[in-house]
């Protein structure tokens, strides 16, 4: 069952280094599994003991962490799941450019411009209007199976 | 005057009170039991039910009802006016028999009688099979371990710790389900594949075929009536373990936001029921014949398939269900001749009692003892 997991994550070229296997009983709620070769936040589980269907299984609630759309999978407790390496990490806002990407400057000093504005309309509302009000603005990436999005952002002082 | 009408009291209070009987002799059977000491003979022992009265009698009309659908020819039938050459055909019309819709409850799948059944299904002794998702399940998950006896009054509280699953008397561990889980999901990928890339669309009898042929074991009925090509109905095929397993693989397999793409395993009911009908509605010239075992959805499903062939001309029904809350459980079979299921001169009989007692004196009494003649004859149909 998992291997052909695998096979769809590896078409949807994501390596199986962007994720690590962990036992599905011990996936706790607020953790992050991979669904259908989407890498989620656990928003509920239930596990049913093993009885008439079978072994015990783990039902998962999650959210695709990029796109936040609700997904739901069933496995076996003793099964491993895929696990998303999910990681954040912070750069200043240097510009937006027309087509809708961002410049960010990196902590080595160099420049990243190879990501989107957010699609959050909050989220955009703030960036953009902040970045139009000459705000010094430090945005959060938050990265998982070679996708990446900008999910936060924050006022770290006026430019003066 | 006085003693004049003191007579005439005495003869009305006499015809009265002794209301002269309509003789009985020789237009009904005898109440007899049977004599211990022509010493301890089951054959006679079984063949004096009829004449014990009650259930016992019941079971005996049984029998001699299930005799007649078996031992039922075309033959027997004066040909129609308006027949064809073939049907009037000597050698054909004798070759004509009695369609034999068998349906039982998945209890009886649980208990000992899965082995009459078998034996029934290996030996094309019965047509047509419906039965409830336990009744699939169960034959399935025999082959994977074995089902143990009980006590009906075993605490409820106690087994689930212990991971037993109570049906009556008897007791089915957690382990077994398992098994079955580990066995069925490889095949219902199988099958999804088919789904996608041959375009097979399953339906709940094609389904059982081929968990029958993947089975592959002697003492399964699903084997035998893959094998000999007899269709086992079950449209309530998910309410039980199967229908968990389904569930589960739906989460593998499906997209529910995405059908077209990801549409899961499909298995479509209306193939089934036009299926299933067809059964009774192309018996044709043959008659047809119904044994129940239980009630609730195996026994309605076969009744109302009847239907439409104006009702079935034989009806068996052995069930301990009451009729007084009007379920079809517990109907006997006239209330089923008002429907159209049963036809008004059909044979019935409704035996009260526990199908794990009455159905394999039943089957000793008629199928197995006419095994014989199935070889020779049935088989050829």
């Amino acid at each position: 069952m998992s291997d052909e997991e695998h096979h769809f994550e590896s078409k949807a070229d994501a390596g199986a280094s962007k994720t690590f296997p962990q036992q599905a009983g011990t996936i706790r709620k607020n953790g992050y599994i991979v669904i259908k070769g989407r890498p989620c936040k656990v928003v509920e589980v239930s596990t049913s003991k093993t009885g008439k269907h079978g072994h015990a299984k783990c039902h998962f609630v999650a959210i695709d962490i990029f796109n936040g759309k609700k997904l739901e999978d069933i496995v076996p407790s003793s099964h491993n799941c895929d696990v998303p390496h999910v990681n954040r990490t912070d750069y200043q806002l240097i510009d937006i450019s027309e087509d809708g990407f961002v410049s960010l400057l990196t902590e080595s000093g160099n420049t990243k411009d190879d990501l989107r504005l957010p699609t959050d309309e909050n989220l955009l509302k703030q960036v953009k209007d902040g970045f139009q009000e000459g705000k010094d603005l430090v945005v959060s990436v938050m990265s998982a199976m070679g996708e990446e999005q900008i999910n936060a952002v924050k006022d770290v002082g006026t430019k003066n | 005057m006085g003693e004049a009408l003191k007579y005439s009291i005495m003869d009305s209070v006499r015809s009265v009170v002794f209301k002269e009987s309509e003789n009985l002799e020789g237009s009904c059977t005898k109440i007899e039991g049977y004599d211990f000491n022509k010493g301890v003979n089951y054959a006679e022992l079984i063949k004096s039910m009829v004449s014990t009265g009650f259930q016992a009698s019941n079971l005996g009309d049984a029998i001699a009802i299930v005799n007649q659908m078996l031992d039922w020819r075309l033959s027997h039938e004066l040909p129609t006016e308006d027949c064809s050459e073939e049907e009037r055909d000597v050698a054909y019309r004798e070759s004509v028999t009695c369609k034999i819709f068998l349906g039982f409850t998945s209890n009886l799948v649980s208990s000992g009688v899965r082995d009459t059944v078998r034996y029934l299904v290996q030996h094309r002794m019965v047509d047509v099979v419906v039965t409830t998702a336990g009744g699939i399940e169960e034959d399935l998950i025999k082959c994977l371990a074995p089902t143990y006896k009980g006590d009906f009054s075993l605490p409820g509280a106690s087994l689930r710790s212990k991971g037993l699953n109570r049906i009556g008397n008897l007791l089915v561990p957690n382990d077994n389900y398992c098994k079955f889980e580990n066995w069925i999901i490889p095949v219902f990928d199988q099958m999804y594949e088919e789904q996608i890339n041959e375009k097979v669309l399953w339906t709940p009898s094609k389904v059982i075929a081929r968990l029958g042929k993947e089975i592959n074991d002697e003492t399964s009925y699903l084997y035998w009536a893959y094998k000999n090509r007899i269709p086992v109905f079950c449209p309530g095929l998910t309410d039980g373990s199967l229908g968990d397993m389904l569930y589960f693989h739906s989460f593998k397999k499906g997209d529910p936001d995405n059908p077209d793409l990801n549409p899961g395993l499909v298995i479509d009911i209306v193939g089934d029921i036009r299926a299933m009908n067809g059964e009774a509605v192309h018996a044709g010239l043959r008659k047809t014949g119904m044994i129940i075992l239980g009630g609730g959805l195996p026994k309605h499903h076969v009744c109302n398939a009847n239907m439409m062939r104006n009702g079935a001309d034989f009806a068996v029904f052995i069930n301990t269900a009451q009729e007084f809350d009007g379920s079809d459980s517990g109907a006997r079979p006239d209330e089923a001749v008002s429907w159209g299921k049963i036809r008004g001169g059909a044979k019935t009989v409704k035996v009260h009692c526990d199908a794990t007692i009455a159905f394999p004196i039943l089957v000793a009494e008629t199928f197995a003892a006419k095994s014989k003649e199935f070889s020779q004859i049935r088989c050829q149909v």
